[in-house]
């Protein structure tokens, strides 16, 4: 079973993406909702992947994963940045900081895990 | 798929009936903004807050069917990224109503 940390500083799009991942492809979700909870956690579950959003109050997305690429220990997990800035030049100057992926807000909840596994390569048996 | 579709559509529904609360604050903080931009007085704080308030809706709306509505937030945070020019700040009011009739229709 996959397992999934969601790092998001809204509750409705924990919720919602929580829900999704659980009830479409039956992954394991961990949650948090801010960058240094999502450190944390990250470190202790040792998720498959996460999935962050940009624009969180105190320590955004981007600050957050600088500081997941220092620590070695969570370093190796791949990252999707989550963001509702539609235009190109925001995606390609989130796309450049190394991430696994960046994918738009909002989502569709009966397709987000497809999404995920099709961008980090993952079968969907 | 038909039964995770069913599931999700219940907790989305669920969902958006709890977060009314929450939705209308922010459709009030986006109404003010509009309000004091047209008498003058949209101050930078004010500006961005709504700018804050147009950005989480346009990423949650669609999230729930509501794909108008993040259209028009779109619209929203565009116009609010920056100090508003007088010209743009009717467009403002009327988005700010828009979005209120999209999401309530009467």
């Amino acid at each position: 079973m996959r397992r999934i940390l969601i790092i998001d500083d809204e509750d409705d799009i924990r919720e919602v993406a929580a829900l999704s991942l659980e009830a479409t492809a039956g992954w394991k979700v961990f949650t948090a909702s801010s960058g240094m909870e999502g450190l944390a956690v990250a470190a202790a579950e040792q998720p498959d992947a996460i999935l962050m959003d940009v624009m969180m109050p105190e320590v955004d997305g981007p600050a957050t994963f600088r500081k997941m690429q220092q620590d070695p220990t969570i370093a190796h997990i791949p990252v999707l940045l989550l963001t509702a800035k539609v235009q190109g030049v925001d995606q390609r100057r989130f796309a450049s900081l190394g991430v696994a992926a960046v994918l738009l807000k909002p989502f569709d909840p009966l397709t987000l895990a497809h999404q995920i596994s099709e961008v980090l390569g993952w079968s969907e048996d | 798929m038909k039964n995770e579709e069913a599931q999700i559509g219940t907790l989305l529904a669920n969902l958006w009936e709890r977060s009314l609360p929450t939705l209308h604050e922010r459709l009030n903080i986006l109404d003010r903004a509009a309000l004091e931009g047209i008498s003058g007085n949209l101050s930078e704080t004010s500006r961005i807050e709504a700018l804050n308030v147009a950005h989480k809706l346009s990423g949650t709306l669609g999230m729930f069917g509501r794909h108008q509505g993040t259209e028009i937030a779109r619209e929203m945070e565009q116009l609010l990224s920056a100090p508003i020019p007088a010209a743009a700040l009717p467009r403002l009011v009327t988005l700010a109503a828009s979005l209120r009739q999209a999401l309530f229709p009467n």
